[in-house]
């Protein structure tokens, strides 16, 4: 079940081998600075985070803005004592308020999902926070459907929303199905016929994702 | 490279354990199937008292190849086994969980359903 990863333009563990090693460790760190941008694909590509890749060690970014403007060797030293660690500057990455806004941007298009699901009366509407969870999304809306022409309903509505209001394209489930999923790019949305729901249980997978709150009354009078 | 008599990896709790591959669809005239792709595959040994059983013909969609899976920027993946996950006529899988990392061209294809039962998505 071992997956191997290899990047063929820029080797990422001659970043590890700089540790501790001599006067070479500056160049070769520059390398990696500058060819780690090519390495990303998208968002979490290669998610420092991830226990997968313990080599990109700093999680704290650099105070420094310029590393790449004024690379100089007392810099680098400067870094690697007080980190004493692989220090990299990623152009790539956004700043972390930008990426807030993302995530506020995403929930209250999330929120107004749900709130149409809720109108057309789909029942035990949860709205999960998975991004700390999976790179590849930020938030889940699993909702519940008593009928196919009622997936459809649900469905089809959420796709016009999204389209006028928000300017976003599903990919997915055209057709309903017994679990019709939307993909929005940031958000999800499952919609699942009840025993569906409870045969793939997701909320259970998803259990330590943050329930959102919404702003209207997701309890079914039909469930349970 | 996934041909028919492949025998495949079952990567979720549908019941099935080993599949033979005898049909790639929607190939055409290739000769193989990649990660992504489905097949039609026949069950050659499965778990007792599942829904499931032996030289069962069902359709699967393969998640993991021996051969690497290239990336435009450079990056490849290539995994120990060939596995695949069982689904039905709909595209909704059989089995309610999915075992080991997946790649994320399943959700690109139109798999998400997978990945997001999936524990890991490289």
């Amino acid at each position: 079940m071992r997956a191997s990863v290899a990047a063929a333009a820029v080797e990422p563990s001659s970043a590890a081998r700089l540790y501790g090693q001599g006067r070479s460790r500056k160049a070769s760190l520059l390398h990696s600075c500058h060819l780690k941008t090519g390495l990303r694909c998208g968002r979490g590509a290669f998610n420092p985070s991830s226990p997968r890749f313990p080599l990109f060690l700093c999680q704290r970014r650099p105070d420094h803005q310029n590393v790449n403007g004024g690379d100089t060797d007392e810099m680098f030293d400067e870094l690697f004592q007080k980190y004493g660690k692989v220090v990299y500057s990623d152009s790539d990455r956004k700043r972390p308020t930008a990426e807030a806004d993302d995530d506020a941007e995403s929930l209250s298009f999330a929120v107004a999902l749900a709130k149409v699901a809720n109108e057309v009366k789909a029942a035990d509407i949860r709205v999960l926070f998975v991004k700390p969870l999976v790179y590849w999304t930020r938030f889940f809306i699993i909702v519940t459907a008593f009928s196919r022409p009622q997936v459809d309903a649900i469905g089809s509505r959420i796709r016009d929303i999204a389209e006028k209001q928000f300017n976003k394209n599903a990919a997915g489930d055209t057709k309903p199905n017994s679990w019709t999923l939307l993909d929005f790019g940031d958000v999800v949305v499952h919609i699942f016929l009840p025993q569906q729901r409870a045969f793939y249980n997701l909320e259970e997978f998803y259990g330590n994702a943050t329930p959102i709150e919404l702003p209207f009354d997701t309890q079914s009078p039909f469930r349970k | 490279m996934i041909q028919p008599q492949t025998l495949l990896n079952v990567a979720d709790n549908s019941g099935a354990r080993k599949l033979m591959c005898i049909r790639i669809i929607g190939a055409g005239n290739h000769r193989y199937a990649h990660i992504g792709d489905v097949i039609v595959a026949v069950i050659k040994e499965a778990v007792p008292n599942m829904p499931l059983e032996r030289s069962e013909v069902i359709r699967a969609v393969i998640v993991r190849t021996c051969k690497e899976l290239k990336r435009e920027n450079g990056m490849i993946i290539r995994y120990d086994d060939n596995a695949a996950v069982v689904i039905d006529q709909e595209g909704n899988p059989k089995g309610t969980r999915v075992f080991g990392a997946i790649a994320r061209e399943l959700r690109q294809l139109n798999f998400t359903k997978i990945v997001s039962l999936a524990p890991e998505v490289l």
